[in-house]
C-alpha cells in the first residue's frame, strides 16, 4: 500500500517540475495544424483580381446552405476578376457553418478555402455573418492599384486601409506572435508590414500530348 | 419479330427497348420513344419546329438497318424493333459527346444556363469519362458578342443545333440569324451584323439548348437553383401567356414560359418577358393615409382609413344618394377583385356609375370572344383588322404565322377601318372565318362580321382587349351597363370618362378608384380636376402618382405579382395567378380591404373577404366563370344553354 501512494506521489511531483502544457490563451496563441479548417479565406490571384467567379457552386455544395452569392458582371475596363463574372456580394453564416469544407472542395478556381483562425465567438449574431469585404484576402499593391484604377481590384479595401494590419483574415492571424500561416509560411516579406506574400495556387495544366 | 399485319385503324406497332408501342401512322420515333417513356437525347429537334437531323445527337439502332437512325426524323413503321440502349447507340452518343465539347470552353461556373444546360445533362448522363483531347488546345471563339441589347451570343458555347435559326425561319418567319463560315469556323451570327430587331428575341435563350445565347436581363442574377418558382400569367396584355415567374432574394429575376399549346404556345414576346424586372419597383405606398379639409395628413391603420372612408362616403351619398359616387377600377384588378367591387358598388353603394376605363365600351356581348386563340389554326381564314390587335397582344402574330405557314389557313391583315364588302371579296369562299379587332374597333368588326356571315360562312370574333385583365374585368361586370356575365345593369351608369367630367362639374362628388393608376395615367388635366373637385377620393393603388397625392383617403393596394387569384384573357380563359414575391405592404388583400369597408358602410353578410369565399361567390353569379375552372375557357353560349 505504501508502495502505491509513494508511486502515486513520485508521479504528481514529477509532474510538479515539467513544463505547464495549459497556454494562457488569448495572450498565448496555439498555431493550428497546417490544415485545419477554420474560418474561410477568399483568395486573390498576385495581381490583385479576386479569385472568386461568383459561380455559387460553393453556396450550392454547402450542405448546410450558410452561403449567399450574388454575382455580377464585370466592367472589362476595371474588372474585378478574371472573365465576366464576379461575385458582388459574398456572405457566409459562421453560426450555421459547420466547417466541412465542402465549398473550397467545390469551387473551380480555389478561391475560397477553410483558414487557421478559430476564434470565432462574438457578443452579436450579426457580426457571426462574414461579409466578402471580410473574408476577402489583402493585396499588398491595393493602394497603387486604386490610384492606377480607382474602381478596379482592391477597391473593395478602401474603407480597409485604416484597418491595417488586421485587413485580411489571414494576416490578422498570421501576425500574430508564433501563430503559423495557413500553408505554413514565414513572416511578411519586407516592406509588406502586416501583409503575407501570395503565391498563386492555380497553375495552367500542364500540357499533354493526346494519347 | 415478325409483327401481325398493321390493323386498319391508322395505327403502327413497333418495339422499343423491348417495350411494345402503338402509335398514329407518321409518327416521329422520338415522340414514339416519349410515349413509353423512354428517353432520347436531342439537341437539333424541338417540339415546336420540323425535324433537321443536323446534330446526330438521338442516333439510335434500328433493327436490320446497317446504320443508326436519327430518332428525331425517323418515321415509324409497322414492326419496327428499335433499341436505344445498344452499344453502338452508347458509343455514338459518347462519340458525339466528345465531338461538341471538343472546342466547348467548359465554363459552366460562369455560364447562365450552367444548372439548365442540355449540353452539361447529356455530358453527364450519356458522355465519356474523359475526353481524348486537351484542354489546352481548345479552338476560341468570340465571347459575349450582343446580338442586340436583349441577347448575348457565346460563339463558343454555340453546339451548332441550327434551333435559332430555324426558330427565326419557323416561327416568326423575320429570318435574322444566320450560320456564317463553315467547317469548325462555322458561327452563329446575324445578317450583315444588324442587331436583332425581332420582337420575339426573348424567346432563343429558350430555344437554345446551352447556354451560347442569353438574355442580358438576367445576365449573372442567379443561378437556377436559387430562383423559386412561380406559375403565373403575363400581366403585360390581355393574350395571357402563362409564364414562370422566377424570383429570388424577393426580387422577380426573370419570366420564363411555360408552355400553354391552347394560348401561347411556349412563345412570349419582348414585352411581356423583359417587363419582369419592373415589378421590383421599390416606388410603393405601403402605410394608409387619410387627408383631412385643410390638406392635413395622417398615418392611419387600416382599419381606421376603411372606416374614415365609410364614414366620408357615407356623409356624401347621405345628402346626394349613391349618384354621386363614380366607381372606377381597371385591368389590373383580378376577377376576384372586379367582382367585389362592382358588388360593392351595386349593392352597398347604391350606384350604377362604375367603369375600369374611359373608353365608351357599350353593349358588349360573349360574341365578341368566341374565336379562340388555338382556334385560328382551324379556321379557312382570317382576317385581322389593322395593326393594333398584334401590337397590343404580339404572340398572336406568333400564332397567325404558324395558322398561315403550318396549317394553311388564309391570314388578311386590311386596315382597320376596311370596307366590310372589300373583306368579303378578299376572303371569298370559306368554311370558318376569324375576324380579330382590336376593342377600340369594335363597331367595324361587328359590320365585317355581320357582312361575312350574312355570306352564308361561319363567323368568330376576337377582340383584344386593353390591359392584363381587360377581358376579366368586363367578364365580372366592371362596366356601367352591364353586370357580371353580361346581364344588363338597370339602372344603367356613366362610363369612365363620363364619371370624371361629372366629377369636374360636381355631380359626381366621390370616387372610389381601385388600381386605377395605370388607366388614368396620362390624362392630365380631366383627371387632375376631378380629382381636387370631387370631396372624397378614396384610392386603393400600389404606386405613388397623382392618385395618391389627390386621395383623401389612401390604402396601398398588392401588385399582381403580389396576390393571389384569377385573371381572364381575350378568348375568355380563365387562369389563377399566385403570389410570386411577399407583399410590399402590411395591408391585408384588396379583397379584405374592400369586405371591410362594405362592413363599415353597413352591409351585411360579406365575410372577411377570404379569396376563396369571394371565388365561390363569384361563380356562383357567374356560371360560365365556374365551368371554365382554373385554365378552362369560358364560354357564355354553353353557360346560358
Ligand atoms: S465549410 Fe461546409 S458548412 Fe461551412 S460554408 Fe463551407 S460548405 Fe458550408
Ligand atoms: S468561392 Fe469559388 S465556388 Fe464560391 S462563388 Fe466564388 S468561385 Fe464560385
Ligand atoms: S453551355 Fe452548358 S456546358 Fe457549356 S458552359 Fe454553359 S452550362 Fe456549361
Ligand atoms: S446559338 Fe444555340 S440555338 Fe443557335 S445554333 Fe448555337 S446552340 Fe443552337
Ligand atoms: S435531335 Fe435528332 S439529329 Fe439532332
Amino acid at each position: 500500500m505504501f508502495k502505491e501512494i509513494a508511486k502515486g506521489m513520485a508521479f504528481t511531483l514529477k509532474q510538479m517540475l515539467s513544463k505547464p502544457i495549459t497556454l494562457q490563451w488569448p495572450e498565448e496563441q496555439k498555431p493550428s495544424p497546417p490544415r485545419h479548417r477554420g474560418r474561410h479565406i477568399l483568395h486573390r490571384y498576385d495581381n490583385g483580381l479576386e479569385k472568386c467567379i461568383g459561380c455559387e457552386l460553393c453556396a450550392a455544395a454547402c450542405p448546410v446552405g450558410c452561403i449567399y452569392v450574388g454575382s455580377a458582371e464585370n466592367d472589362p475596363a476595371h474588372p474585378v476578376s478574371p472573365g465576366e463574372r464576379y461575385a458582388e456580394r459574398y456572405e457566409i453564416n459562421l453560426m450555421r457553418c459547420i466547417y466541412c469544407g465542402y465549398c473550397a472542395e467545390a469551387c473551380p478556381t480555389e478561391a475560397i478555402t477553410l483558414g487557421p483562425r478559430y476564434e470565432l465567438a462574438d457578443y452579436r449574431r450579426e457580426r457571426l455573418v462574414a461579409t466578402k469585404e471580410d473574408l476577402l484576402e489583402a493585396w499588398p499593391g491595393f493602394e497603387k492599384s486604386l490610384a492606377d484604377n480607382p474602381r478596379g481590384a482592391g477597391a473593395d479595401q478602401r474603407e480597409q486601409a485604416g484597418r491595417a494590419p488586421g485587413v485580411s483574415p489571414r494576416v490578422a492571424w498570421e501576425d500574430r506572435e508564433g501563430a503559423v500561416g495557413q500553408a505554413g509560411r514565414g513572416s511578411p516579406a519586407a516592406g509588406q508590414e502586416g501583409l503575407a506574400p501570395h503565391v498563386p495556387t492555380v497553375a495552367t495544366p500542364p500540357k499533354r500530348n493526346p494519347g | 419479330m415478325t409483327a401481325a399485319p398493321p390493323p386498319g385503324d391508322g395505327q403502327v406497332g413497333l418495339v422499343i427497348d423491348g417495350r411494345e408501342v402503338r402509335v398514329p401512322k407518321g409518327t416521329l420515333l422520338l415522340d414514339a420513344a416519349s410515349e413509353v417513356g423512354i428517353h432520347i437525347p436531342i439537341y437539333c429537334a424541338h417540339p415546336k419546329m420540323d425535324p433537321v437531323a443536323v446534330c446526330r445527337m438521338c442516333l439510335v439502332q434500328v433493327e436490320k438497318l446497317p446504320k443508326l437512325q436519327p430518332a428525331c426524323a425517323t418515321v415509324v413503321s409497322e414492326g419496327m424493333v428499335v433499341d436505344t440502349q445498344s452499344d453502338a447507340t452508347a458509343k455514338a452518343r459518347e462519340g458525339m459527346l466528345e465531338f461538341l465539347l471538343l472546342n466547348h470552353p467548359l465554363d459552366c461556373p460562369v455560364c447562365d444556363r450552367g444548372g439548365e444546360c442540355d449540353l452539361q445533362d447529356f455530358a453527364f448522363r450519356y458522355g465519356p469519362d474523359t475526353s481524348r483531347f486537351p484542354i489546352t488546345e481548345k479552338v476560341h471563339f468570340d465571347k459575349a458578342v450582343p446580338l442586340s441589347d436583349k441577347i448575348e451570343l457565346d460563339q463558343e458555347r454555340c453546339i451548332l443545333c441550327w434551333r435559332c435559326v430555324r426558330y427565326y425561319d419557323e416561327i416568326t418567319g423575320e429570318k435574322e440569324i444566320v450560320l456564317q463560315q463553315r467547317g469548325v469556323h462555322t458561327a452563329v451570327a446575324t445578317f450583315d451584323g444588324q442587331p436583332l430587331r425581332s420582337d420575339y428575341q426573348g424567346n432563343l435563350p429558350e430555344i437554345c439548348p446551352v447556354g451560347a445565347l442569353t438574355h442580358r436581363q438576367y445576365r449573372f442574377k442567379a443561378r437556377p437553383w436559387d430562383l423559386i418558382r412561380t406559375k403565373g400569367v403575363c400581366p403585360e396584355c390581355s393574350y395571357g401567356c402563362n409564364v414562370f415567374v422566377d424570383s429570388r432574394d424577393f426580387e422577380v429575376k426573370r419570366f420564363a414560359s411555360r408552355d400553354n399549346p391552347m394560348v401561347d404556345d411556349m412563345w412570349l414576346c419582348d414585352r411581356g418577358r423583359y417587363s419582369a424586372t419592373s415589378w421590383n419597383s421599390t416606388s410603393r405606398l405601403r402605410r394608409p393615409l387619410v387627408r383631412d379639409a385643410a390638406g392635413g395628413v395622417r398615418d392611419v391603420g387600416v382599419a381606421d382609413a376603411v372606416k374614415e372612408a365609410a364614414r366620408r362616403l357615407l356623409a356624401v351619398s347621405e345628402r346626394g344618394g349613391g349618384e354621386v359616387i363614380g366607381v372606377l377600377g381597371s385591368p389590373d384588378c383580378t376577377n376576384e377583385e372586379a367582382w367585389l367591387l362592382q358588388r360593392l358598388a351595386r349593392e352597398v353603394l347604391r350606384t350604377p356609375h362604375i367603369d375600369h376605363q374611359l373608353a365608351e365600351m357599350l353593349r358588349l356581348g360573349p360574341a365578341e370572344h368566341a374565336l379562340g386563340i388555338a382556334e385560328i389554326e382551324s379556321c379557312t381564314a382570317v382576317v385581322v383588322l389593322g395593326p393594333e390587335p398584334e401590337v397590343n397582344a404580339p404572340v398572336l402574330t406568333l400564332r397567325l404565322h404558324k395558322a398561315a405557314t403550318k396549317r394553311g389557313v388564309a391570314v388578311h391583315r386590311v386596315a382597320a377601318n376596311a370596307e366590310p364588302r372589300d373583306i368579303t371579296a378578299r376572303v371569298g369562299d370559306a368554311r370558318l372565318v376569324g375576324v380579330v379587332a382590336d376593342e377600340t374597333n369594335r363597331a367595324r368588326a361587328a359590320a365585317v362580321a355581320s357582312a361575312l356571315a350574312g355570306g352564308g360562312t361561319a363567323v368568330k370574333r376576337m377582340t383584344v382587349t386593353r390591359g392584363g385583365n381587360g377581358r376579366g374585368v368586363k367578364d365580372m361586370g366592371l362596366l356601367p351597363d352591364l353586370a357580371p356575365g353580361y346581364r344588363p345593369a338597370v339602372p344603367a351608369g356613366m362610363g369612365g370618362r363620363a364619371i370624371l367630367e361629372s366629377a369636374t362639374s360636381g355631380s359626381i362628388q366621390a370616387l372610389l378608384l381601385l388600381h386605377a393608376g395605370g388607366v388614368l395615367a396620362g390624362l392630365g388635366a380631366l383627371v387632375e380636376s376631378a380629382l381636387r373637385i370631387a370631396k372624397v377620393v378614396v384610392v386603393i393603388d400600389t404606386k405613388p402618382g397623382v392618385l395618391a397625392d389627390a386621395a383623401t383617403v389612401l390604402i396601398p393596394g398588392h401588385s399582381l405579382m403580389e396576390k393571389q387569384g384569377s385573371v381572364t384573357n381575350l378568348e375568355g380563359r380563365v387562369q389563377r395567378i399566385r403570389a410570386a414575391l411577399p407583399p410590399a405592404t402590411s395591408v391585408p388583400s384588396e379583397l379584405r380591404v374592400l369586405s371591410m369597408l362594405a362592413g363599415a358602410l353597413g352591409a351585411e353578410g360579406w365575410g372577411s373577404g377570404d379569396l376563396m369565399e369571394v371565388h365561390r361567390a363569384l361563380a356562383a353569379d357567374v356560371p360560365a366563370y365556374a365551368a371554365a375552372g382554373n385554365g378552362g375557357r369560358a364560354r357564355w353560349e354553353v353557360a346560358a344553354a
